[in-house]
């Protein structure tokens, strides 16, 4: 018996203990959600045949469980290319000094305010953030316009937003701190406060809330509400600030990482991504707007020629994100 | 002669390799954000941030894990006896009833209990608080205190109750013979929930309440800050090998965690008029902590029909082979380093080895993941970084203590004697363990290997650190799919989770039955 | 006179019969040995004396109390005035020598409990081994602190189970010589299990001899000695 038990135990360690593989490969780590992302990868490795090997951030991690592996990896890089949900965290590995320049033909027509001038990333499918609300709980006459209404007492404790610490909500507030400017900012997250937002543990458990009816409405991104539409639940959404500072528009973002293994094949999955065709596959799946123009998208999809944009500047806005995190991490204990 | 040098031989071995391979790690990771290096005004600052606001959020997480840690020892006794000490009805169900919280992911369990309080009550004020917290933590982690407890109750000698019978009632018997001599696994129980609770941190983070591994957690992901993290684990590092340490301390020599020894009849039939008690306790029990949550995914799994379960099952098969291949490695190995702590930690008494595995397991699993990133991440390791040794290393980490805690206890069930009249027959060393000890164990290593199991195929912290690109692994397939995933999905992946751990629990349970017995 | 009494009792062990339709007087003020080989139901019949456990039939009465009917136990064992000394004497190993003779008499909350165990202590030696555990001290030591805890309580009826098993043959001898002794100065009838005649021709009143759970023969010593029972004589050959 125990002779039985040491070789199934020795075949199983030998089979799984496997060596590094030497096939055509490009390594990706990828913080958008895995239900979208995977399709497309899965699409260049079928019309390639190099192989895709990905990397995925998970519910928990909310988008950073990647960012902090790249990072700890700077010194020997794994992975090929970086493919975020939004561009602040890319600026983040950029600043570290672990993304190298690459432009891609394919994004040519992208407008440059979607591109670093450096090269070191590149636009393409854009989210916005959006309120999401409960039709059975609020009429349109009642739905906020403005983020500046979620402070009006009608709203007090009827409201949700993610944790401001993660995801795309740190972004959203680095981007209204650019805009309005620190004291304007602060006034407004101190009457948020005042008015006893309620804290989701993320953009999924907002939907969730407002759908549930636990809320009547909450801050989140297009594509959580998209999947809320196809879920059939009774929301509706609106773009904020549409006669004021506008809303914000966060494009996925892909990058090239220095002395990465598979460069070459890395660039190859970047021009893949930068693609048309991606743009087209993205809009589908999961409602993002496309940055080149000339793509076809679902009528029920917002176009970006159709909403006022906030106008900030992501290098500026990834560098407000670092320096308002203690800021607000008190506000989130407060 | 020979034999000593190879005994010698193989225990350096283990040894060495476990420090080279998996504690080395942590040193230099450690060790490299604690020196003061050229510019290093970051590692003073991060010391100042270690202030009294940091030691009062660790105290009051610790305060969290103790009520944790006390409820779950509290009901591990009254289930254990229950199970192990009386003659109730469906006991075989219940055994394995009750340990299916181990099975469930502590966050998706927290999600169903949120699910079930708004369906029931309108909101979950109770729930997102300091309570909630317990509750959810009470429920997970009691089954690993009955399976230590229940263990500890079968090993009693009946003879030592009974003397006590003859003078007193058996409720006096209880409190003042049986509780005392199982003292050890009280406290073992205590201690093992303690860890785990004060390192869990999904199930507070996702209930908005702060404890101490949130805040390491916001500092690693929020603020990149990986120094002041670090600095952090350490303390909780020094706070648990403190806790394990005294442990062992108070305890001395006496025996404890063991898992069912042969030989000694410890039927009862006591409290056989409160059958009907025992049954309804036991049930309430797996209502609340087995039921409701399985209902609550159940429901959400099949609202729109089956859809959603066949998309969840066909997103996960690729990665059933893998996942359920590396925790029987994993398992494997931590049975064999385990086994080589116990033993010699019980029959040389050198215990260093395992204090090297207490040291690993106290050790927060996202920062051990970093670690092992830190040493392993380098051309000239590759093989081992890209490969699955490196989630191997992580479980043979994080894991190897349990084992070698059972195995510990068991070895100390078996008398001396049986050795010595093998040594005096002239039989070697590696015989002696392979023909005399292994055999009379077996049922400990056994359960061992299935806990082990259980651990490494839900494992995440580390492994979601350390998996190499394109691998595909069970519970991180789950976790990156839940992200924007229809709750249906996520609640159907639930399930086939704990399906497939169930069900590779039963069918390791029913091959170690259907084997010849080997012990008396 | 008998002190205790079993009427028809059966016994199993699963599928293993133990004990049929036994019927057996014990005398009071006696030392009665039930004697047999392993699997022969002499320490089954202690059990159930004690009320460890409950025949599948027949009843059991000491000093004419029925204290064990059928499947029923109505009288439970710390209420039946008995002392037994187990075959590994089960001395709990986390309490001192004090204690383990203590525990008893504090259980039962009764007065004098210092001087009950000083008693004791004086009796048998063991003044110097209170604060020790049992893991302390020798066997024989041990022995008799199995003893004082099972005395302290002033039992009526004394049970043992082999309790001579480990001892070597200087101390069988003078454990022998002790347990006369303590029959005698505290008035106890004893029912003595053991799988050695020899240790029953010194020590018995009665023997009582046992085969898969049948009577073969009861009766004095003389009487065991001269039987014509070719089980008995062949049991008390060798």
């Amino acid at each position: 018996m125990k002779k039985i038990f040491l070789k199934i135990a020795i075949l199983i360690t030998l089979i799984t203990t496997g060596c590094t593989e030497n096939t055509d490969t490009v390594v990706v780590y990828t913080t958008v959600d895995q239900i979208f992302s995977e399709p497309i990868l899965n699409d260049f490795e079928s019309h390639t045949g190099i192989k895709i090997k990905a990397i995925y951030d998970t519910e928990e991690t909310k988008s950073t469980g990647v960012l902090n592996r790249l990072i700890a990896e700077k010194d020997n890089p794994q992975c090929d290319v970086f493919w975020s949900g939004d561009p602040v965290r890319i600026i983040v590995l950029k600043n570290k000094g672990i993304t190298s320049p690459y432009q891609s033909p394919m994004a040519n027509d992208i407008n440059g305010f979607f591109k670093d001038p450096d090269h070191h990333w590149t636009g393409f499918s854009a989210r916005a953030r959006v309120l999401i609300y409960n039709k059975n709980l609020l009429t349109k006459e009642e739905v906020p316009h403005s983020i500046f209404d979620l402070t009006k007492e009608q709203y007090r404790g009827k409201f949700a937003i993610a944790n401001p610490l993660f995801g795309t909500t740190t972004f959203h507030i680095a981007a209204l701190f650019t805009s309005l400017g620190d004291e304007r900012a602060k006034q407004l997250f101190a009457d948020l406060k005042n008015n006893e937002v309620v804290i989701a543990s993320s953009n999924g458990d907002v939907k969730k809330q407002v759908i549930l009816g636990k809320v009547a409405c909450g801050l989140t991104d297009t594509d959580d509400v998209y999947e809320a539409i196809k879920e059939q639940a009774n929301i509706g959404f609106v773009f904020l600030d549409q006669q004021g500072i506008g809303s914000l528009i966060m494009p996925n973002t892909v990058s090239l990482i220095k002395k990465s293994p598979h460069t070459e094949n890395g660039k190859k999955l970047m021009d893949y991504l930068l693609s048309k065709e991606t743009e087209a596959k993205l809009a589908k799946s999961c409602a993002q707007m496309p940055l080149h123009k000339g793509v076809k998208i679902p009528g029920d999809i917002t176009s970006l020629d159709n909403i006022i944009p906030m106008n900030i500047d992501y290098d500026k806005t990834a560098q407000k994100l670092e320096n308002i995190q203690n800021y607000l991490k008190k506000w989130l204990e407060q | 002669m020979i034999i000593r040098s190879i005994e010698r031989l193989w225990y350096s071995l283990v040894f060495g390799s476990f420090f080279l391979f998996i504690v080395l790690p942590i040193f230099y990771t450690v060790g490299d954000a604690l020196l003061p290096k050229a510019s290093n005004s970051s590692l003073v600052e991060n010391l100042l941030l270690i202030n009294n606001d940091s030691f009062s959020l660790l105290a009051k997480s610790s305060a969290i894990a103790f009520s944790i840690a006390f409820l779950s020892t509290i009901l591990g006794v009254i289930f254990g006896f229950i199970l192990f000490k009386t003659n109730v009805a469906f006991q075989g169900f219940f055994k394995i009833a009750l340990l299916i919280p181990l099975f469930i992911s502590p966050y998706i369990l927290a999600v169903a209990w949120n699910d079930f309080f708004y369906l029931c009550f309108g909101n979950i004020n109770l729930l997102a608080s300091y309570l909630g917290v317990i509750l959810i933590l009470t429920f997970i982690y009691t089954p690993l205190s009955i399976v230590i407890i229940g263990s500890a109750f079968l090993n009693i000698n009946a003879q030592l109750e009974e003397a006590g019978e003859m003078m007193t009632d058996y409720l006096h018997v209880i409190f003042k013979i049986t509780l005392p001599l199982i003292k050890p696994a009280l406290l073992t129980s205590f201690v093992l929930v303690f860890i785990f609770s004060i390192s869990e941190f999904s199930v507070p983070i996702f209930f908005g309440v702060k404890v101490f591994t949130t805040e390491i957690f916001t500092q690693f992901s929020a603020f990149y800050n990986h120094s002041l993290a670090i600095l952090q684990s350490t303390l909780l590092i020094l706070l648990c090998l403190l806790l394990l340490f005294s442990e062992k301390a108070y305890l001395a020599e006496a025996p404890f965690l063991s898992v069912q020894g042969g030989g000694i009849r410890t039927e009862n039939n006591h409290f056989n008029h409160w059958r009907g008690l025992n049954v309804s306790l036991l049930f309430i029990w797996f209502l609340l902590s087995v039921l409701l949550p399985l209902v609550v995914l159940f429901i959400q799994s099949f609202d729109d029909g089956t859809a959603k379960f066949i998309q969840a099952f066909a997103l996960l098969k690729p990665t059933f082979i893998n996942s359920i291949g590396l925790a029987f490695a994993g398992a494997m190995i931590c049975i064999v380093i385990g086994f080589t702590a116990a033993y010699v930690a019980e029959v040389k008494k050198t215990k260093s080895l395992i204090w090297l595995l207490l040291f690993v397991f106290a050790t927060p699993s996202t920062i051990f993941g970093i670690c092992l990133i830190k040493f392993y991440n380098r051309p000239l390791l590759d093989a081992i970084y890209s490969s699955y040794a490196i989630i191997l290393l992580g479980y043979s980490g994080k894991f190897s203590f349990i084992a070698a805690k059972l195995i510990e206890n068991a070895i100390k069930q078996i008398p001396k004697s049986f050795d010595e009249v093998a040594q005096i027959q002239g039989i070697v060393l590696f015989r002696r363990i392979w023909m005399i000890l292994l055999p009379l164990i077996m049922p400990s290593i056994f359960a061992a290997f299935i806990i082990n199991c259980i651990f490494c195929i839900g494992e995440l912290g580390t492994t979601i650190m350390v998996y190499p690109p394109g691998t595909e692994i069970l519970p991180i397939k789950v976790f990156t799919l839940m992200a924007n995933a229809p709750q249906a999905l996520i609640s159907s992946m639930t399930l086939i989770v704990f399906s497939i751990t169930l069900l590779l629990i039963t069918a390791l349970y029913l091959f170690f039955k259907a084997l010849p017995k080997c012990q008396s | 006179m008998s002190i205790i009494r079993l009427t028809d009792i059966t016994h199993a062990y699963g599928a293993k019969q133990v004990l049929q339709q036994l019927s057996l007087d014990i005398g009071a003020s006696q030392l009665t040995c039930l004697l047999g080989g392993s699997g022969s139901g002499k320490t089954t019949i202690l059990r159930l004396i004690a009320g460890l456990e409950a025949p599948q039939s027949g009843c059991i009465t000491i000093s004419n109390n029925k204290v064990t009917d059928n499947k029923h136990i109505i009288i439970p064992p710390h209420q039946r005035h008995l002392g037994f000394i187990f075959q590994d004497l089960a001395l709990w190993p986390h309490f001192t020598v004090y204690k383990n003779i203590t525990f008893g008499l504090t259980a039962r909350k009764q007065k004098n409990v210092k001087e009950s165990v000083q008693q004791m202590l004086d009796y048998f030696g063991l003044q110097e081994y209170s604060d020790k555990y049992p893991h302390q001290l020798s066997g024989g030591q041990q022995q008799l602190v199995a003893l004082s805890r099972a005395l302290v309580l002033r039992p009526k009826i004394l049970l043992m189970d082999e309790p001579l098993a480990n001892l070597d043959v200087k101390l069988k001898r003078k454990t022998l010589d002790l347990i006369k002794k303590l029959q005698h100065n505290f008035d106890l009838s004893i029912v003595f299990v053991t799988h050695d005649h020899r240790e029953a021709f010194v020590i018995a009143d009665n023997i009582v001899i046992l085969n898969k759970g049948i009577i073969e023969q009861a009766g004095s010593v003389e009487q065991i000695k001269n039987s014509e029972n070719e089980f008995v004589k062949y049991f008390i050959e060798y």
